[in-house]
């Protein structure tokens, strides 16, 4: 029974997102992304070495142009994605997993376990975040060890507030009692019975919390607070506005990197929809019966509950 | 919501046209508005002693002045709130006259008892002897009203510079201050050619002329305005908007940032200062304590490239002797017969690398003689993107000769504090600078500054000594006589191409923008009667008095 | 109502500790960091100071060597008294006075690009909501998300450049311009909103997306309730559902958020006030890191903490008042 349920779950889920044209798009876009980030820098050029002259326009022979320094955008751009995307998974990935134990712990335990584990995730929600990204950036060696750590310290509470309140929800249902009257350990019912259950809020925490860490890093590195000698989006941005980018109008340097970031966190956000969508059951039953229902007949603010067989 | 609509479109209209009618003042401008110092908010300090180096430009330049001004552009002192000096026959005693009828802003006479009450508050008060001039003196005192008397302790005839250049405060209103240290003196009296603080608020302060400057008929601006620009893109955006008259700044690609939208009056001047910037070589580090192998790291260095992508090309590769520009006249005339190791040569550094023992692995990478493979760092401060390239380039080229060296940024701090501990390999840094380059060799040569590793230096983060060298510095602080401190300097300079305690990199320039819109008669290079970048203390008060609305 | 009181004593205990846990992070973590402001000081200066004026500058600057935890008590001291020391890069101004004239900056445009944002975004939210399959609402979400997805300083640096530099509609930086005298004049305030609005501006587009979005979603939940549907079937105008039941009800977890993000305007503006030089407080907290000036980010980091805290505790009030369900 148990299998089958988990099974059933995640087809239900796969199924449910492929089907969304949002999902799909975001989908392609964050592959895309991956592909030429592992695949790109055996192609493009050595993106440190000074090859042309500084600040020069698209062309054959750079695609993106130079920068400042006469070093070739396009692989800079190719070869900063590694880096940033690295560190924005590894974070979105750590910031679950702290998120779901501690998170997961407070909320099935209760008692003292919650007090305690809440009052931990409370201090750190209240803690204000950039700042302290800040003062930590500036005072650890710069790299990505420093960055994944400082992102993950400054954002893994929220989401374990929000796993939180799910795992309170989910302890005080039916399938939890029988499972405990039936004898099951703890950690056997955290993983096998309701972690299954929460894999749309797992998967929607590992996106924000991605979103999240590419943006903060991309800002931090701006900022000079990365590690300056190493290509990644975010420096590849300081060292553009370092060269006066827009002043000498070599918007070349400074869009193209910006862009792949805003693709990047927006192929994100439309999985996020996507997943959403595709296990929020009132959206579901909502796509089934606007099929069903002639356009001018939608009342606006009416959403019948279907019932379906899944 | 048509309404609601209808009056924010109106209230955008109106931002628009609000901020084409108020920039419209073109033509006159009463102030020179200028950029010195990156500030997001102005605090109101204008204390010339203050160790904290906190106050507001132009206090110790502008408002206060100095008893001599060193021109680098001439290469000579220039008398200003004193008129001569001497020295007595065995250099223990130096005497400065001070000028005459000088009077400080308040109206009251300037006097020789305002210079020896300024340098007495230091002793005084230890935290503002900044220079440590203490250290060799032994008493001052105003022997009358116009005749200052320095008593050394010991024979220290470059002294003189840290005493010339003090900026001088008022006696009668100093007396009265109980803690000069933390003292803000919110409304400065000086002697300088601006010294009234017209408007203070946190975003713009404004600092208008001294009515009773010594100087009759200057300055011809009435007033220097100061708004806050927290970075360099802030600067650059005024500059090319015709917002700043006179700025400091280090722009990139100047030509074509700045120079190129308005190339009758956007102006500027980056002119070498006769110092260097050198590339820091750690000798007590196993690989770096050998003369040959720093000889063949500087080989190995294509200044060229340097230059080209770290600083634009504004600047050029260094001379072997550390000094360059305007201080070129401290050449020695043997200095051709020396091995000129700066000139760039891949060969001639590999060949080196070989002989010393240290060979090529399998992979290209060289090894020390027992077999370890070797890795250098090179350490910069995090947010200095100049030097952050162009210690790129420099381990670009040692790579390239098969030595594996990376480049690693830190914070101010932390990187201060390595260098001052000897906790490093290979960095790029400032040198001592004076008059002469005795400061230069004596920072880098002189055994008076050597520590041991772990305890902190001020200068000579290198860690080197040289005993011959010891000799010819003391002897140069000796004498005033100008053949023979001549031979002393040509001597160390010898010495220190044939040790080469660490790596000139590339010439030290200034940097300086200027809009002549509004203002004329800045300095320039057809017209060098002083320096035109506001980052050169004392210097800049002859921009000062120069500068006229057109 | 006893039960509401005890409740929000109960808060209010949480943040006092949760203010005290922050302090002393506050307090340590400067202290960890390498290097110590008397030699950054000196080094800028690059002069030769005797050991007795180092010592002399320390001691000025409060760096003794009384232990830590000498030096922790009496820092736990000086807070509640509110001296909050004398800053290092500023010497000697006090702490408090280089922060307050910032801090009124800080919150003038973090708070009303704030209020704008949410205000617009809520409005956006529930037209959307309501309405799901218009053409808005399929055009909205995604336009906003992908302006919201590109980096702020991206976006800021642009507008800055087109709007302020190329086609000078707006002014290059500053809170207000050198031509206005401070004060309750009209000159003034025209100046400020003009100064105020590409950062205000940049702001709100970016977070405009994040609140349409949470109350569309709110809005959505809520209006599958039971109520709603017996509303309808009471044949009440759409309008008055729409606003009297269903939107006033979603917009309540969305004014935690507001709550929330109210506390963190005094530090999230860092990278507009770094772009439009604006004075405020972000700026001088980059700064006080890069010149290790230690009360200067102490202060700092206690007054964005203790604003944040703040504001928590007044969301928690005011739910108190608007929900009766959390009054039981």
């Amino acid at each position: 029974m148990i299998n089958k349920t988990k099974n059933s779950i995640l087809k239900r889920w796969a199924r449910g997102i492929f089907r969304v044209k949002k999902a799909l798009i975001g989908l392609y876009l964050i592959g895309g992304f991956i592909f030429i980030s592992v695949i790109g820098p055996l192609f493009a050029k050595d993106p440190i070495a000074f090859l042309g002259t500084p600040l020069s326009p698209p062309s054959l022979e750079f695609l993106f142009g130079t920068n400042g320094q006469g070093q070739d955008v396009f692989a800079q751009t190719v070869a900063g994605a590694r880096q940033t995307l690295f560190v924005g998974f590894s974070t979105g990935f750590l910031v679950v997993i702290i998120g779901a134990i501690i998170g997961g712990c407070s909320g099935y335990f209760g008692g003292r376990t919650d007090d305690l584990l809440s009052f931990l995730i409370n201090i750190f929600l209240v803690m204000p975040g950039l700042p302290l990204m800040v003062i930590l950036a500036s005072w650890l060696p710069p790299g990505p060890g420093t960055l994944i750590g400082v992102l993950v310290l400054t954002g893994w509470a929220w989401n374990a507030r929000v796993i939180r309140s799910q795992m309170m929800t989910y302890r005080n249902r039916d399938f939890v009692s029988a499972a405990i009257v039936s004898g099951e350990t703890n950690i056997r019912i955290i993983v096998i019975e309701i972690m299954p259950r929460m894999l749309s809020l797992l998967a929607s925490s590992f996106i924000g919390a991605s979103i999240y860490a590419i943006g903060a890093q991309v800002g931090l590195e701006f900022l000079g607070l990365g590690d300056v000698s190493s290509v990644t989006w975010g420096t590849n941005l300081y060292w553009a506005s370092n060269d006066m980018a827009l002043l000498t109008g070599s918007w070349w340097t400074f869009i193209p990197t910006g862009l792949s970031i805003a693709l990047v966190s927006f192929g994100l956000t439309l999985i996020n929809f996507g997943i959403d969508e595709a296990t929020n059951p009132r959206l579901i039953s909502e796509r089934r019966w606007k099929k069903q229902v002639p356009q001018h007949l939608i009342e606006a603010g009416i959403t019948p509950v279907m019932k379906t067989n899944d | 919501m048509s309404l609601y609509l209808k009056f924010i479109i109106i209230l955008i209209a109106g931002l628009i046209f609000q901020n084409c009618e108020s920039e419209k003042k073109v033509g006159k401008r009463d102030g020179l508005i200028v950029y010195q110092e990156a500030q997001i908010s102005w605090a109101r300090n204008f204390n010339p002693l203050s160790p904290a180096g906190s106050t507001r430009w132009p206090t110790k330049c502008g408002i206060h002045e100095p008893l001599f001004i060193y021109n680098s552009m001439t290469a000579s002192w220039v008398p200003w709130l004193a008129v001569n000096y001497k020295w007595n026959s065995d250099n223990t005693v130096l005497e400065m006259q001070t000028r005459k009828n000088v009077f400080w802003s308040d109206g009251k006479p300037f006097s020789a008892k305002d210079v020896a009450f300024t340098t007495q508050i230091k002793k005084k008060f230890k935290a503002l002897d900044t220079r440590n001039s203490w250290e060799y003196l032994d008493k001052v005192t105003a022997i009358n009203d116009s005749v200052v008397q320095y008593k050394f302790n010991r024979v220290n005839v470059p002294g003189f510079d840290a005493l010339a250049t003090q900026p001088i405060v008022p006696k009668h209103i100093w007396e009265k201050v109980e803690d000069p240290v933390k003292f803000l003196n919110p409304d400065p009296v000086g002697t300088g050619p601006f010294t009234e603080i017209l408007r203070f608020d946190n975003q713009i302060w404004e600092l208008g002329k001294n009515k009773n400057y010594w100087q009759k008929g200057k300055p011809h601006v009435e007033k220097l305005v100061f708004p806050t620009f927290p970075s360099n893109e802030q600067v650059t955006l005024a500059l090319n908007s015709g917002k700043l008259d006179w700025a400091g700044a280090f722009i990139p690609a100047v030509e074509r940032v700045f120079v190129e939208k308005n190339p009758e009056h956007h102006k500027y001047w980056f002119p070498l200062t006769g110092h260097t910037t050198f590339l820091y070589t750690n000798t007590k580090d196993k690989l770096l304590n050998n003369v040959e192998i720093r000889k063949a790291i500087s080989y190995a260095i294509d200044r060229e490239l340097v230059v080209k992508v770290g600083m634009y090309d504004y600047t050029e590769p260094a001379s072997v002797t550390g000094v360059s520009g305007p201080m070129s006249v401290w050449h020695s005339p043997e200095i051709e017969k020396i091995e000129d190791w700066t000139k760039y040569s891949r060969e001639k550094a590999s060949k080196i690398f070989e002989k010393q023992g240290f060979k090529l692995n399998k992979k290209g990478y060289r090894l020390y003689p027992d077999g370890t493979p070797i890795e250098l760092e090179i350490i910069i401060v995090s947010g200095w993107s100049d030097w952050i390239r162009s210690a790129q380039v420099v381990s670009q080229n040692l790579n390239k000769i098969g030595v594996k060296t990376k480049v690693k940024t830190y914070d101010f701090g932390a990187w201060i504090s390595r260098m001052q501990k000897g906790d490093f390999q290979l960095s790029i840094g400032w040198t001592e600078k004076g008059s002469t380059p005795y400061n230069l060799y004596k920072g880098m040569m002189s055994p008076d500054y050597l520590k041991p590793l772990g305890e902190v230096a001020d200068v000579n983060w290198h860690r080197f000594s040289s005993d011959k060298a010891d000799i010819l510095l003391k002897k140069y602080e000796q004498t005033s006589d100008e053949k023979e401190i001549e031979r002393i300097i040509y001597e160390l300079q010898k010495i220190f191409v044939e040790s080469a305690p660490s790596i000139p990199l590339f010439a030290e320039a200034s940097w300086a923008e200027c809009n002549t819109t509004y203002f004329t008669n800045f300095p320039s290079a057809e017209n060098p009667y002083g320096t035109l970048s506001p980052n050169y203390e004392h210097e800049n008060l002859f921009l000062m008095l120069n500068v006229r609305p057109r | 109502m006893n039960q509401s009181i005890l409740f929000l004593l109960r808060r209010l205990g949480f943040y006092l500790m949760a203010a005290f846990a922050a302090l002393t992070l506050n307090f340590f973590i400067p202290r960890l960091m390498p290097g110590d402001p008397a030699t950054i000081i000196f080094a800028r200066f690059r002069g030769k100071l005797k050991p007795e004026a180092i010592d002399a500058l320390r001691e000025t600057f409060g760096l003794n060597d009384a232990s830590l935890i000498d030096q922790y008590f009496s820092y736990l001291k000086s807070i509640l008294s509110g001296d909050l020391g004398i800053s290092i890069a500023y010497f000697p101004q006090e702490v408090s006075s280089v922060i307050s004239g910032a801090l009124m900056w800080t919150v003038f445009l973090a708070g009303t690009s704030l209020i704008i944002s949410f205000f617009i975004g809520t409005l956006l939210g529930t037209i959307i909501g309501w309405n799901r399959n218009s053409k808005l609402d399929s055009l909205l979400p995604p336009t906003l998300a992908f302006i919201g997805a590109f980096p702020y300083f991206w976006l800021a640096m642009l507008m800055l450049y087109l709007f302020g530099f190329k086609f000078d509609f707006f002014p290059l930086g500053h809170a207000y311009s050198a031509d206005v005298s401070p004060g309750f004049n009209l000159a003034f305030i025209l100046s400020v909103i003009h100064h105020a609005f590409l950062p205000a501006l940049t702001m709100v587009l970016v977070s405009l997306g994040g609140w349409m979005l949470s109350m569309r979603n709110t809005l959505i939940s809520t209006l599958g309730a039971d109520y709603i549907t017996f509303a309808h079937a009471k044949g009440l105008s759409k309008r008055r559902i729409m606003i009297k039941y269903a939107a006033r009800n979603a917009i309540l977890p969305n004014l935690t958020g507001f709550g929330m993000a109210l506390g963190f305007v005094l530090s999230g503006a860092l990278l507009t006030e770094i772009i439009f030089s604006y004075p405020g407080q972000g700026y001088l907290l980059l700064q006080s890191v890069k010149s290790q000036d230690f009360p200067l980010m102490q202060g700092l980091f206690m007054t964005i903490t203790l604003a944040v805290l703040l504001a928590n505790w007044l969301v928690d009030i005011a739910i108190l008042l608007f929900d009766p369900r959390t009054r039981k």
